[in-house]
């Protein structure tokens, strides 16, 4: 929806493809508000590539904006975009960057080139046991060094994925049966022996870089920092905050302010270096001593942007759409602006409403929602495909997605005020629903009530 | 009585000559019957004595258009006499050329395989006074005079199986095999272990045999009669034939398999295929032709019966005589057989241990001289000189390096090692006899190993790892297209992008890992490194040894189009560092088919590894069989190169088959089928015949993915089931794991 | 109990099932020259390894797929105007009507003779792997049923918990959904068949048997 918003803004059409059971539902329906039926296109499934290519044909598309997820970090998806006998131009960086820093190990070997801290272990796959056991021992050492008393290493397979083939050792004597099992794990599975050895990370803050660059990979900038540490069981993020730390009204154990800047700075000059071409985050996680470690780079926009934008300001101009950036930097347009033009201003924080059980493991929640609605604020921005909001129909929630109602921004001048706002936005909050057996509805609401004090904090 | 058996005799021979002759109009049958007709139309007015002189007359006539008719006979005809009702079979020869005999594991209907006759059967000769019964295992097909039960001689795996345990049975007894072909070919299923690699094994089995095998060919049909004709004296009858498919299965390929090939093409393919005993004497595939009376051997032709009892003794006699040498005056009376019987001769047909290794020699010796002249040899003089010093060269070479030199290395270096254990043994017991402390020791990491954790490690190796880049990629990969996975409907598979699926992917879907063929290119130069491999014998090239109408003009377009003189590269090449000789047999050129060329070229890689003590790689990227045109001269490829794989595993090497795409038939069934290690990559299909010809053949209906490498694996076919991006990494774990003792890198 | 008598009637009045054909995805599609009337034939080969006749055929990114009949029946009504044009994802093309064979009918009297157990909520349902064992290895018939018995696996939201089967004793008789597939709440998963109710169901068999004719 935001995307559509973002190409009516900035005045580019645009073909919004759905697949049958969302005939309904609200972006579909935005769609045909802003651009008409001519311009809705009904396919087989979202995770079919071949279908967005047929419907750009058909409907002469000049663009492909691959959305926040499936083909957003996926690098074949880009490259056929643009070598296909017909290009389009894609929103997003240039395939090979996606390559590269689509693979973690990839990822780590890059900033580990260019002095980017990064979780001590190895940075390649690991194929003789000795040379892991060894790196095992060092860890540990390196661990007890630095007063870490449960020291605890990582073990997992570097083809693998998804928690898949990943083992924690405790201690040294373990290591080997761990590192057998993982091995022929990936022996089997993945066929590919190669296993990666690192530190487990405990008690981390995730922090998070907004990047931006132009096409071109020249100029760099970013937005900001924000802390994405409230999450589900499944390290979904559930709420997250701009900026990463707050020195003014809370206390750390380290200087936050620097390690602020350490992570943007990195950020920025790793974007540089790979010649990184549109919008993008750099994933860092800080321990409670605030080493900064980068995880990970996200080659796409993500849906938490609009935190970042909220507390940004262009030439002292609030306002700023990362969205309509990315659109504007995809189709090769310069920045325009640079890092000085770029003010930081207050704190926001954004919820994901979701209809899920947080006291049984973050259940998701299936049923109807009956009332939806809330008290419009200056400080407040809310976006929600549910149409109950605005009509008062009740809406069952549709089974083969996560069961996201809502996402809102509150905005505040400095963190203390962005919090006393949050919790009186959900306080007000009028949701209720019946689930399937046909008792209440359950939503993560007080979850994130509960969660709001603590934000930013160890 | 007497005169009106005899008429009913006379009518049966007119009936037998009209089935021979079929619809074709002949002046001699159609005299026959008019005067037949006239006797018996006469008949009831004469008297005895007249009758009688009719009949005679009859009869003689008879006799004489008989014999003007046998003239007259085309390979076709010999075809329908073969499969004629009347025509001898098995059961006929034990009982009137043996002079005792029991079936064993048999009774008509009630058998593995009623099909397959097994019969353990004397044969009594004379010593002075003595008489003294020497025992054979007969072996053969059984078509039973038209019995159902016995598909005609169609012999299913596990008939061919039976068959090959009494031949180690014979083994054990060390008494000779007879063995009697009388097959249309083998019946297409797959039950287990596949009708393919049963026969394989049969192969592989009789290559190293170690007992006299004399066979006898009426009908051979292709790779079900190689299934037991791998033989030391190999005969044949004179109105049988041999051939690497029936008539009719090679006009229905010529007419395209859609079409019904008519009456005319059907004959022209048989004259073409030079199936008659003769052309085969000519080729050199028999040793011997059997004559028979005219129109072929019927049950009754009792003298026939003589002819050939004669025949196998003197067959296994000089079987014998060549393994282990007779007294000099035997032999010369063998060589001069001048009116001798050789039955009167006595020669005793167990062998002794080292006539059994002698035979095997002479057996090699044979088939490897077999088809020498059926390809193209385009190498000059020199090239040829030097191949066969080379060859001495490296004989001698591994001789010294791995016989000689290897052992006293090997007994060198085992004494260092015994010593060095002890010397542990000693430093360790000191060591804790001293109580000297070893734990705690991991306190105190070096700086060096802590940056290790923290900064690039091998930073020669580049910053990125790049996705595995194939050397060659497929040409198909240039084409802005989707294709369909044929699992979409049941896997759900998306489409593919064409650059994706045939660039990066090598050819399997994402989502199913179904494998689409790529070129044998691919393979190549992505699997053995073909760039810096060194190819030999590339200029033994196809030929047309029978000299069959049209195909030259074929094989000269198969060469054009795929830039070989074969369907089959052999190269040496190194694969993590360990040299192998690799065999590639090439699909596009006429179907992967394997001729003499072939042949020829395998059996010459096989025998490089053999000598230079190399690892042996075969890689079918795909075969229909063997190549028709050449009939026998394909057949005999077969035992031929499955002579030289057993040759080269009894010799310790590691000989692996890898199966891609489809690998069907002959080559199936014999020196691919025949490797202990075959190993198929991902949606291949391996088998005998192909479900259209199992439905022609048996008219059974096979369930889709009959083929499939997966049931291949399930029947005991293959031992594994490989994707094709993991072969590399596959092939050079076989060589760390499996092959013999007699590897140079060992 | 059940008046097999006057649902072979009502059948009888509509003696086929109307089938429409809808664009699997988007693409250009083309008709192979069929008109309304035409006979088509579905799936054939003794294990259905043969498709169908070819409908139409549909072609996305130069890759052209045929669609075909998924049973046999007549071509009753074709979308001609979309000969050629690119169309999206479950567009109608035509309609077969499907003329009811004797088993097709058996079935529909069955499902409503049977005791049914239905899906409780709106979801993907599994056999439990053992169950699933006995109906691939001997059909569906095999499985004799248990009140409280576990049976099925409901996977809902990436999530599954198991489902057990209450109701009368008896075999399965049908099993009416595709196992992965969406099934809503209410529709039936099974047809049990009581030990009491097999005479009756050989009645129904039977009857359909001899009284029902198929059109073609």
């Amino acid at each position: 929806m935001r995307i559509m918003a973002a190409c009516a803004r900035l005045g580019h059409e645009f073909i919004c493809v759905y697949t049958g059971p969302d005939a309904a539902s609200g972006h579909v329906r935005m769609a045909a508000e802003l651009a008409g039926a001519g311009c809705l296109a009904r396919i087989r499934s979202y995770q079919d590539p071949s279908e967005l290519f047929a419907v750009a044909d058909a409907l002469g598309a000049d663009a492909v904006h691959p959305g926040y997820g499936f083909f957003a970090e996926d690098f074949r998806f880009a490259r056929r975009v643009r070598l296909r006998d017909r290009p389009l131009t894609f929103i997003g960086p240039s395939w090979n960057v996606i390559r590269d820093l689509g693979d973690k190990i990839n990822t780590k070997r890059i900033a580990r080139s260019l002095g980017v801290p990064t979780i001590p272990g190895s940075d390649r796959p690991i194929f003789d046991e000795m040379e892991a056991a060894e790196l095992a021992r060092t860890i540990f050492a390196f661990q007890l060094e630095q007063g870490i008393a449960e020291g605890c290493v990582l073990v997992k397979a570097s083809a693998g994925g998804g928690g898949m083939g990943i083992e924690e050792v405790y201690d040294l004597d373990a290591f080997r049966s761990a590192y057998r099992r993982v091995r022929n794990y990936a022996r089997r599975n993945l066929s590919d022996e190669g296993v990666l050895i690192e530190q487990r990370v405990f008690d981390f803050n995730h922090l998070e870089v907004q990047i931006a660059a132009e096409r071109g990979g020249k100029n760099a900038v970013h937005f900001g920092t924000r802390n994405c540490s409230v999450q589900s069981l499944g390290r979904q993020k559930r709420i997250e905050a701009a900026p990463g730390f707050d020195p003014g009204s809370i206390d750390y154990a380290f200087d936050a302010a620097s390690v602020l800047a350490d992570i943007t700075r990195h950020s920025v000059n790793m974007a540089l270096a790979v010649g990184y071409d549109n919008v993008g985050t750099w994933e860092w996680i800080v321990t409670p001593r605030g080493e900064p470690f980068l995880m990970e780079v996200n080659t796409r926009i993500q849906v938490e942007n609009g935190v970042s934008a909220a507390i940004s300001r262009i030439n002292g101009a609030d306002g700023v759409n990362l969205i309509a950036e990315q659109i504007r930097l995809g189709l090769g347009e310069p920045l325009g602006y640079t890092q000085d033009d770029i003010s930081f201003h207050g704190a926001a924080i954004e919820y994901r409403i979701l209809a899920e059980d947080p006291q049984n493991r973050f259940t998701p929640g299936l049923g109807r929602i009956t009332r939806f609605s809330w008290r419009a604020e200056p400080w407040l921005s809310v976006s929600t495909q549910v149409p109950t909001v605005l009509s008062g129909e009740p809406y069952d929630i549709p089974m083969d997605f996560d069961p996201n109602l809502a996402l809102a921004i509150i905005r505040g001048d400095d963190l203390p005020q962005a919090r006393a706002r949050g919790e009186a936005f959900l306080d007000g909050l009028d949701l209720a629903g019946v689930d399937a057996s046909g008792g209440p509805l359950c939503t993560n609401v007080a979850f994130l009530r509960a969660r709001t004090q603590t934000l930013l904090r160890f | 009585m007497d005169i009106d058996k005899r008429t009913r005799q006379l009518s049966a021979r007119l009936a037998y000559i009209r089935d021979i002759f079929g619809p074709r109009e002949n002046a001699s049958s159609a005299l026959l019957t008019h005067r037949l007709e006239e006797f018996l139309n006469r008949a009831p007015e004469l008297g005895v004595l007249d009758l009688r002189r009719e009949v005679d007359r009859l009869e003689e006539l008879f006799a004489l258009l008989e014999g003007k008719l046998e003239d007259e006979l085309t390979p076709m005809d010999r075809v329908r006499i073969v499969r004629h009702p009347q025509r001898i079979t098995l059961k006929d020869i034990l009982e009137n050329v043996y002079d005792n005999y029991a079936e064993i594991g048999g009774q008509d209907e009630w058998s593995v395989d009623p099909g397959m006759l097994i019969a353990r059967a004397t044969i009594a000769r004379r010593m002075g006074r003595k008489t003294v019964h020497q025992p054979v295992m007969v072996i053969g097909q059984e078509k039973g005079h038209g019995q159902e039960f016995r598909n005609g001689g169609s012999i299913k795996p596990f008939g061919n199986a039976n068959a090959l345990y009494y031949m180690r049975v014979a083994e054990t007894e060390n008494i000779p095999i007879h063995t009697y072909v009388f097959t249309p070919g083998a019946y297409p299923i797959e039950d287990y272990p596949g009708a393919a690699q049963q026969i394989a094994r049969n192969l592989f089995q009789m290559a190293g045999l170690k007992v006299p095998v004399v066979s006898v060919i009426s009908e051979g049909g292709s790779g079900g009669a190689e299934a037991i004709a791998l033989a030391d004296k190999r005969l044949m009858l004179s109105h049988g034939y041999y051939s690497v498919i029936s008539p009719e299965g090679a006009a229905a390929i010529e007419a395209g398999l859609k079409k019904k090939a008519d009456r005319r093409l059907i004959e022209r393919c048989a004259e073409r295929l030079k199936i008659t005993a003769k052309d085969n004497l000519a080729l050199g595939l028999v040793d011997r032709v059997i004559q028979e009376p005219a129109l072929g051997a019927r049950p009754d032709n009792y003298e026939f019966f003589r002819t050939l009892r004669r025949e196998v003794i003197r067959a296994t006699d000089e079987v014998v005589h060549a393994a282990q040498g007779l007294g000099p005056l035997r032999a010369l009376v063998l060589r001069h057989r001048g009116g001798v019987d050789p039955q009167d001769i006595f020669v005793r047909w167990s062998l002794s241990s080292s006539a059994r290794e002698a035979l095997l020699i002479r057996r090699r010796e044979k088939f490897r001289a077999m088809s020498a002249h059926a390809f193209v040899d385009n190498r000059s003089l020199g090239t040829r000189l030097a191949v066969g010093l080379a060859r001495g060269l490296w004989q001698v070479h591994s001789l010294l390096r791995h016989d000689i030199f290897a052992r006293y290395k090997r007994r060198l270096s085992g004494r260092i090692e015994q010593w060095e254990a002890e010397l542990r043994a000693l430093g360790l017991g000191m060591g804790s006899l001293l109580g000297r402390e070893n734990g705690g020791a991991c306190h105190g990491v070096p700086p060096e190993a802590l940056s290790r954790l923290t900064t690039l490690s091998c930073p020669e190796e580049g910053v990125c790892r790049v996705e595995d880049r194939w050397v060659y990629v497929s040409p198909k990969s240039r084409e802005d297209r989707t294709v369909t996975c044929p699992n979409a409907a049941t896997h759900g598979c998306q489409d593919l992008w064409a650059p994706d699926l045939y660039g990066e992917f090598a050819g399997v879907c994402a989502h199913c890992g179904h494998h689409f063929p790529m070129e044998y290119q691919w393979y190549l130069y992505n699997v053995f490194d073909f760039a810096h491999a060194y190819e030999f014998n590339a200029e033994l090239e196809a030929g047309n040894p029978l000299g069959y109408e049209g195909f030259d003009l074929k094989l000269a377009e198969a060469k054009r189009a795929t830039g070989l003189g074969s369907s089959c590269i052999t190269f040496e090449t190194r694969m993590e560092g360990v040299a192998v000789v690799v065999a590639v047999l090439v699909a596009p050129f006429r179907g992967g088919t394997v001729g003499a060329a072939e042949g020829e070229k395998l059996i010459r890689a096989i025998e490089r590894a053999r000598i230079k003590r190399l690892p042996f790689f075969m890689y079918s990227h795909g075969t229909a069989g063997i190549r028709i045109q050449e009939g026998t001269c394909g057949v005999i490829q077969m035992p031929r190169v499955t002579m030289a794989v057993r040759r080269y595993i009894d010799s310790g090497g590691l000989y692996l088959v890898i199966y891609d795409t489809n690998s069907y038939a002959g080559p199936v069934a014999s020196f691919l089928g025949c490797s202990p290690y075959q190993f198929a990559v991902r949606s291949s299909n391996i088998g005998f015949a192909g479900p259209g010809v199992i439905r022609q053949t048996t008219g059974l209906e096979v369930p889709p993915g009959y083929h499939r490498a997966f049931l291949a694996l399930s029947r005991g076919h293959i031992q594994g089931i490989w994707d094709r991006r993991d072969l590399k990494k596959n092939l050079h774990q076989a060589l760390l794991t499996m092959g013999g003792r007699n590897l140079y890198y060992r | 109990m059940l008046n097999v008598k006057e649902m072979l009637e009502e059948l009888k009045t509509s003696p086929y099932e109307e089938i429409e054909i809808v664009t699997p995805h988007t693409g250009e599609v083309h008709f192979v020259g069929l008109k309304a009337g035409d006979r088509v034939a579905g799936p054939g080969g003794k294990w259905g390894e043969k498709p169908g006749s070819t409908l139409a055929t549909i072609t996305r990114e130069k890759n052209k797929k045929n669609i075909c009949a998924t049973q046999k029946g007549m071509v009753t009504d074709i979308v001609e105007d979309l000969e050629g044009k690119f169309v999206e994802a479950g567009v109608r093309l035509l309609t077969v009507r499907h003329f009811l064979s004797k088993d097709e009918v058996i079935a529909r009297i069955l499902k409503k003779a049977l005791s049914l157990f239905c899906a409780p909520e709106r979801a993907k349902y599994y056999f439990v792997p053992e169950v699933d064992g006995k109906i691939k290895a001997g059909g569906e018939q095999s499985v004799k049923t248990r009140d409280g018995m576990e049976m099925f696996i409901v996977s809902r939201m990436k999530r599954e918990t198991p489902l057990s089967y209450s109701g009368p004793e008896g075999i399965i008789y049908a099993v009416y959904f595709q196992q992965g597939d969406n099934v809503d709440a209410g529709q039936p998963l099974i047809g049990v068949c009581q030990e009491s109710q097999l005479t009756l169901i050989q009645d129904v068999v039977n009857r359909v048997q001899g009284e029902w004719e198929e059109l073609d």
